[in-house]
């Protein structure tokens, strides 16, 4: 057994639950994001597997070894944090050092001057000085490593904080918000750099980040937070086309999906005031949510089931997405249309929209995905 | 080219013109600076080389004698003496027990508020209302501090030499007595300073960030001193180095104390002659502005020294980045 076993973790703040009961097990070399809104408890999530934070219940393993009892400096764990936490008045180089001379030298070797005089402690440095070399060329930083981070650049500073957390072999890097601070370019271009490394290192990755693209675009997994507990922990693909309830569903995706209320009564299945030919298995709630993702509506000529004018649109050059309020219950509809379509998205036009049925998630009134209703449309479509 | 030469010569005049205004708006702080900060210094500087008394039509150019004097005489020896054994004691003990203080009480949160009311109490009591509470309570015979050391005497206290001495005979006279005086004055003015140094600490504790604390956990800091050295103490860097320079410059002008247990000489056989004290006698009690003055122009001399040491250190060594 390796890897990282979390399992049962609650924790309290005061009378506040933060983390209500979180399971959740990572194998080893595997690359897993927590994603969620801000408050989720993703980051008390990392701090408690870091050992920053002790659990109210529930345990840590790493390795099958169980260490929640153990001091997160005992945990063979690296962090990189979101202020990237550098000791200002040591160089870089001293910097990346430092988790090497705290776990290998004695306090007294440590010492300025005797510490030179003790036997070991020459070679000892020589040692700790060509790890720090090696890991600031793995990161390209290796002409910074006579500055302090008081003269770096945000972006060689997360260079650096990477830099101290892979100097050693830990069992696991943690990474809470690495990118947050950066400018938008650069963050894309970290993000494929911290892939890569993962790839080069095959070590276990703890990812937190409330930012959906970086969980969507890094991850092996990803693990929806919200509200102290996972929702739902799957490949990206999986999280994004199967999600198991709605708040995933609206939380992974940008534009967010397009909610749509259901009824299921005597005539079928209506949708706002018209049936569709959607045979709906017995035993299903009255009231159901559809779920349309907005690459799933498309733009149609002459009339449709649903017929709006388009209040807003943004060009992305590539894509255009468009705001549309239907006439029928005054919702609000995002379209992700192709530039061929830009001539019929002018600000205010009416325009008619279909979907396949087969594209559709349903939930039920409580968020819960109601796999039965679609597996049965699905089969119907291809009957048909 | 002709234009070109023009706007050249307007813009030499723009420049001038800014230059000039420059001054003038400059020119008043450096006259209120020259006329209160350097001219007394230069007249200062001046007299310390004369025999010039507050009242006399004229007076006499001594030379280097009034210099001579400090360093020959024996009074003056005891002077430095006295000065600088409260400089060398009052200052490392303030500075570490304000900044243990500062620690302690960063550490209790809530309840920390209670202490820090405590310790600094005394740097907003004035020094001379306290003197005269400390007068009283180290008073030989009615004084609480020797009455609470006679509680000793006939316990097992007795075994340590100073309260078997002072069970037989007496105990110290304190104020009175040449070898415990400077001491008392030392005491007094650590107690009063610390609890200013413990806010300075305080105020330089708030601006360490909380991560690094994790961050050194997460790099394997696992004492509390492996902490403190990794990440507080390069932290107050800068506080340590205004604290230290703050408290010498502070003990250098310590007077009130003397002038109030001992208005009329500086302690017993002179034992607390302190540098301030030795200005205010001779420049204003006795009249004798020209060793006044030299003995000012020394003073100012350290004080000098220390801001200097002070701005050499904050550049070069604890402002970062």
């Amino acid at each position: 057994m390796s890897g990282l076993q979390i399992d049962a973790v609650e924790k309290d703040f005061g009378e506040t639950s933060v983390l209500k009961g979180v399971t959740l097990n990572i194998n080893d070399g595997e690359f897993v994001s927590l994603v969620g809104p801000s408050g989720c408890g993703k980051s008390t999530l990392l701090r408690i597997i870091a050992g920053l934070e002790t659990a109210t219940r529930g345990t840590v393993s790493i390795d099958g070894t169980d260490v929640t009892h153990v001091r997160a400096a005992d945990r063979n764990l690296s962090m990189v944090f979101q202020s990237y936490a550098l000791y200002p008045h040591l160089t870089v180089a001293e910097n990346i050092a430092v988790p090497l001379r705290m776990r290998q030298m004695s306090t007294t070797q440590r010492l300025p001057v005797v510490g030179g005089l003790i036997p070991g402690t020459g070679p000892l440095k020589r040692d700790i000085s060509q790890a720090v070399r090696h890991a600031a060329e793995m990161l390209e930083i290796g002409a910074l490593l006579d500055r302090k981070p008081g003269q770096l650049s945000g972006g060689q500073r997360q260079r650096v904080a990477l830099g101290r957390a892979l100097v050693r072999n830990p069992a696991a890097f943690l990474l809470d918000e690495p990118l947050s601070n950066l400018d938008a370019k650069l963050r894309v271009q970290t993000r494929a750099e911290i892939a890569q490394l993962h790839r080069k290192l095959k070590a276990t990755f703890i990812y937190v980040t409330h930012d959906q693209v970086e969980a969507m675009t890094m991850s092996d997994r990803i693990a929806v937070m919200m509200g102290g507990e996972i929702l739902q922990c799957a490949a990206p693909e999986v999280i994004y086309e199967d999600p198991n309830d709605i708040r995933v569903a609206e939380f992974i995706g940008s534009p967010k999906i397009n909610i749509l209320p259901l009824e299921h009564t005597n005539d079928g299945v209506v949708l706002l005031g018209r049936v569709l030919d959607w045979p709906m298995p017995a035993g299903m709630p009255h009231l159901m949510q559809l779920g349309l993702r907005p690459e799933a509506l498309r733009l149609v000529e002459g009339p449709s089931k649903l017929r709006g004018r388009v209040v807003h649109f943004e060009n992305l050059g590539s894509e255009i997405f468009a705001q549309v309020v239907l006439y029928d219950g005054d919702i609000r509809l995002t379209l992700r249309a192709t530039p061929a379509d830009r001539q019929r998205l002018s600000l205010g036009k009416e325009v008619s929209l279909e979907f396949e049925l087969r594209s559709g998630l349903i939930f039920d009134t409580a968020g819960k995905r109601l796999r039965m209703a679609e597996v049965k449309t699905r089969a119907a479509k291809e009957v048909a | 080219m002709a234009l070109i030469e023009a706007s050249h010569g307007s813009k030499v005049s723009q420049d001038n013109h800014q230059v000039r205004t420059a001054w003038s708006m400059t020119a008043p702080a450096l006259a209120l600076m020259f006329l209160i900060l350097l001219v007394p210094i230069v007249v200062a500087g001046v007299l310390s080389f004369s025999n010039y008394s507050l009242g006399n039509t004229g007076f006499d150019w001594v030379g280097s004698q009034n210099y001579e004097r400090l360093f020959s005489r024996s009074t003056y020896e005891k002077m430095f003496i006295a000065t600088f054994t409260y400089v060398v004691t009052v200052v490392p003990i303030s500075v570490g027990l304000g900044l243990g203080a500062a620690l302690l009480v960063h550490s209790l949160g809530r309840v920390g508020d209670i202490y820090k009311t405590i310790y600094f109490l005394p740097v907003m009591a004035t020094l001379l209302a306290m003197a005269i509470a400390w007068e009283f309570m180290l008073h030989p015979t009615i004084g609480m501090v020797n009455r609470t050391l006679e509680i000793a005497c006939g316990t097992w206290l007795e075994t340590i030499p100073f309260f078997l001495q002072g069970c037989e005979g007496s105990f110290p006279l304190w104020l009175g007595d040449r070898d415990y005086a400077i001491w008392v004055v030392c005491f007094i003015g650590i107690w009063q300073g610390f609890g200013f140094n413990m806010v300075l600490f305080l105020a330089g504790l708030t601006s360490v960030h909380r991560e690094l604390y994790n961050a050194a956990e997460m790099d394997g800091a696992r004492s509390g001193w492996e902490q403190f050295r990794l990440v507080t103490w390069p932290a107050l860097g800068p506080t340590t180095v205004f604290v230290v320079t703050i408290s010498c410059i502070r003990a250098f002008q310590v007077f009130d104390t003397i002038e109030a247990f001992w208005p009329q000489g500086g302690g017993p056989s002179k034992s607390a002659y302190v540098m301030m004290f030795a200005i205010f006698e001779k420049g204003i009690q006795q009249n004798l502005i020209g060793v006044g003055s030299a003995i000012t122009m020394l003073f100012l001399l350290f004080v000098m020294f220390l801001t200097l040491i002070q701005r050499w250190l904050i550049e070069r060594k604890v402002h970062y980045g």
